[in-house]
């Protein structure tokens, strides 16, 4: 692959290099410096005539990259997905977690996580909700990763209203010096805060 | 404007509640009024409406009304961990006082200050802590200190 596109650089240099010589030789030539000429002349006799100092460019920064065999990627595929499912299957995966997308931002969590959402949600406490935005479930062993999300049917987060509070009476303070000016608000915010029960795989990965 | 002075703790629970079933963290209610007093028109009319619905509703709150003369009217919630949480209620309407009795309920008996972190969970690691050579193919090699990475 290198080898390929060494050739091709080198290739294109011979044809922009071609029409330029000549050119510039007659340029040279009519000019006051035939030594000059002579010189550079005969380093091009030298010198093979395809020949490309090697630099930084001449290939990419990142070294060779090979793609495997189609038909070994997918037999590998399937072996993988395959032994995940008899991990699901067998209640092999240990303690699972997720990554949820939940009150606008992600949440990593396990069984019995408990996490703050600093809003009013719609749940009474006591209510058993589902959390179904979910991005990633991982094992001990394995990850699942959704583009973006996990189909519903596969996974399933749950989590329990535990609390809804009202958060520390924040003061928000807005000053500007030598002008007298001062503002001050106190904010006191609804906070929710859920339980995780639940993070479950079924084994019907495809 | 910063906050680091303040008192804090972090987010928990009472008792791991919730991860059986949810318990209600509420024990005791107790409705402080005066018979007489303008200020507790409004507890007076609470009184007549809703207590009795509330504590239908909500079996597992004790809920006392105790009438006593010539006081400020105020809300007493003790919770289940002994926290006591007093509210005054003076010359606020009724549904004023249903949502703040909603509020109480909703409360586990927590101190109210700030919380340090949004999460809190007792299983911070399921597949290892992240290092450099996670999920570093073996086909690769060792690397050992001192090695440079050859194109």
């Amino acid at each position: 692959m290198a080898v390929n596109t060494v050739n091709g650089v080198i290739r294109v240099c011979m044809r922009f290099t071609r029409p330029a010589w000549p050119l510039a030789g007659s340029l040279r030539t009519g000019s006051c410096f035939p030594a000059f000429v002579r010189h550079w002349s005969s380093q091009d006799v030298k010198l093979p005539s395809s020949f490309v100092p090697e630099t930084s460019l001449s290939r990419p920064p990142w070294s060779e990259v090979s793609f495997p065999d189609p038909v070994e990627e997918t037999q590998r595929h399937q072996d993988v997905v395959q032994k995940v499912n008899n991990l699901l299957a067998t209640g092999q995966c240990g303690r699972l977690f997720a990554v949820v997308h939940f009150a606008s931002r992600q949440w990593k969590v396990t069984n019995e996580d408990l996490i703050l959402i600093e809003n009013h949600i719609d749940a009474e406490c006591g209510d058993r909700i589902r959390l179904e935005k979910v991005l990633l479930v991982g094992g001990e062993d394995f990850t699942l990763i959704g583009r973006p999300l996990l189909q519903r049917d596969l996974v399933r987060v749950e989590a329990t209203v535990i609390e809804k509070t009202e958060s520390w009476p924040k003061v928000h303070m807005r000053f500007w010096k030598r002008h007298r000016y001062q503002r001050k608000r106190i904010v006191v915010q609804p906070q929710t805060v859920l339980r995780i029960n639940t993070v479950e795989v079924a084994p019907g990965l495809s | 404007m910063t906050s680091r002075g303040t008192p804090s703790r972090f987010l928990k629970s009472v008792l791991q509640n919730g991860v059986g079933r949810y318990v209600c963290q509420l024990k005791r209610l107790s409705l402080v009024f005066s018979k007489v007093g303008q200020s507790s028109l409004g507890a007076r009319e609470y009184i007549e409406e809703g207590v009795v619905d509330f504590a239908r509703q909500n079996p597992g709150i004790v809920v006392y009304v105790s009438p006593q003369s010539h006081t400020v009217p105020k809300l007493v919630a003790e919770y289940l961990n002994g926290a006591v949480k007093e509210e005054q209620i003076a010359s606020k309407t009724s549904q004023e006082i249903a949502q703040l009795i909603t509020k109480l309920t909703g409360q586990s008996g927590l101190e109210v200050i700030r919380i340090r972190k949004p999460i809190h969970t007792d299983s911070p690691s399921i597949q290892g802590q992240w290092h450099p050579f996670t999920n570093r193919p073996p086909a690769l090699g060792v690397l050992r200190p001192g090695d440079r990475q050859t194109q």
